[in-house]
């Protein structure tokens, strides 16, 4: 067998580090992206009830200051559940330790409860969120859904989430629900920054951030559709995007052997 | 004391986070105005008397300077206020603890302010102090 020459392992050396210093710039990165994400709500939190306590600030004006507290507060819980998600995924990728404990849920009342949590944050810009009960019925009728509900619910938040974060001002999200002869699905659509072709095939890559998306809204941790996408394979089913020009349509699709 | 002639321009592309300065410092007098990106602040600039200019870092350059990244606008947004409009005082309020960029934007004239970690009304104090000369509690 023939011996590495030193020049050769120097080199393969000098490659090491340098990918190593690559993954150490990328883990700062993140790390403050993580950091500004938690911080900047927190840090509104509390000035809005410093500013609530301060006498100068008057009472007309509280009642908005009351309603962005509650809006911090959901996107802070939203965050941190993804985190641990995050974490728990990981653990699962390397360990292969999870086990599916699924629950029959009624998926139109878990829409409608998701809608509701994001719909203040929503009014902010000026947006609403529209449960199509009619869809839901038609789809469902009185059947359940076996799933993980507190991951599948974590899923439909981060679609959500992106919805509202990037969605035109004055719009309407509509969260709906669709099916075929093997399928059903949550399907949410609206209308905002433009989806390219090639942000499309990476969109559910972990960390990956649509440069649009950058530009609108400049702190992201890029992993709420990545995390979708790990839930709805898990549930053996699928997360599949169409767009047309504008407007986008997120689909959570799970097979129908589910309905219960 | 009425500040109205003082106008403070907060750019801040999560305008919940500078709203609850904002209201105190309508409340003592000043007039306030937001903007989410750093183009709409620019143009805000060329036509208007600002005071003080309260930034955040990262938040969105606009449709006037799209090759810039938008981690990274701040620190272009507060060179170019500085070269073109020298007399408006600038305070950064962000959350980067890189203290070779805060060291940059402290020897542009600009006062650093990590979000969350100034009590409010202290902030709300520095800006007054900013935009008059004199501080009120």
């Amino acid at each position: 067998m023939n011996e590495p020459q030193p020049a050769t392992l120097k080199a393969e050396n000098e490659q090491l580090k340098a990918e190593l210093a690559q993954v150490k710039a990328a883990t700062n990165q993140y790390l403050q992206n993580v950091a500004h994400q938690l911080t900047a709500p927190l840090g509104a939190i509390k000035w809005s009830i410093e500013a609530l306590k301060d006498p100068r600030v008057p009472l007309s004006r509280k009642s908005k200051l009351l309603s962005s507290i509650y809006s911090q507060a959901t996107i802070l819980v939203h965050l941190i559940k993804n985190f641990a998600l995050m974490s728990n995924l990981e653990a699962d990728l390397e360990l292969g330790q999870f086990r599916e404990k699924p629950e029959p849920i009624d998926v139109m009342k878990l829409a409608i409860n998701l809608a509701n949590d994001f719909q203040p944050q929503a009014s902010e810009q000026g947006l609403k969120i529209l449960v199509d009960e009619v869809a839901f019925s038609n789809v469902f009728g009185s059947k359940r859904l076996a799933i993980e509900k507190n991951l599948v619910a974590q899923a439909i938040s981060n679609v959500l989430e992106n919805a509202v974060k990037y969605a035109d001002s004055d719009g309407t999200i509509r969260v709906s629900a669709w099916s075929d002869d093997s399928h059903v699905g949550i399907v949410v659509e609206s209308s905002g920054i433009p989806i390219s072709d090639k942000e499309r095939v990476n969109i559910f890559a972990r960390g990956f951030r649509g440069a649009a998306a950058r530009q609108k809204v400049a702190a992201g941790t890029g992993i709420g559709l990545y995390l979708a996408s790990r839930v709805m394979t898990l549930h053996e089913g699928s997360i599949q995007l169409e767009t047309s020009g504008r407007v986008s349509r997120f689909a959570l699709i799970f097979p129908r052997k589910r309905l219960r | 004391m009425s500040h109205y002639r003082h106008t403070i321009l907060f750019v801040d592309d999560e305008p919940f986070f500078t709203e609850p300065l904002r209201l105190l410092l309508e409340a003592k007098g000043f007039n306030c105005v937001s903007f989410t990106d750093m183009s709409s602040a620019i143009d805000f600039l060329d036509q208007n008397d600002v005071s003080v200019l309260v930034s955040d870092i990262m938040m969105p350059s606009g449709d006037a300077f799209p090759g810039i990244d938008s981690s990274e606008t701040g620190f272009h947004f507060v060179s170019m206020v500085r070269k073109e409009f020298p007399d408006v005082r600038i305070i950064c309020l962000s959350v980067i603890g890189d203290q070779s960029k805060i060291h940059k934007l402290k020897r542009q004239g600009a006062l650093y302010l990590r979000k969350g970690e100034t009590p409010l009304d202290t902030a709300a104090s520095l800006i007054e102090s900013k935009a008059t000369g004199v501080t009120s509690f």
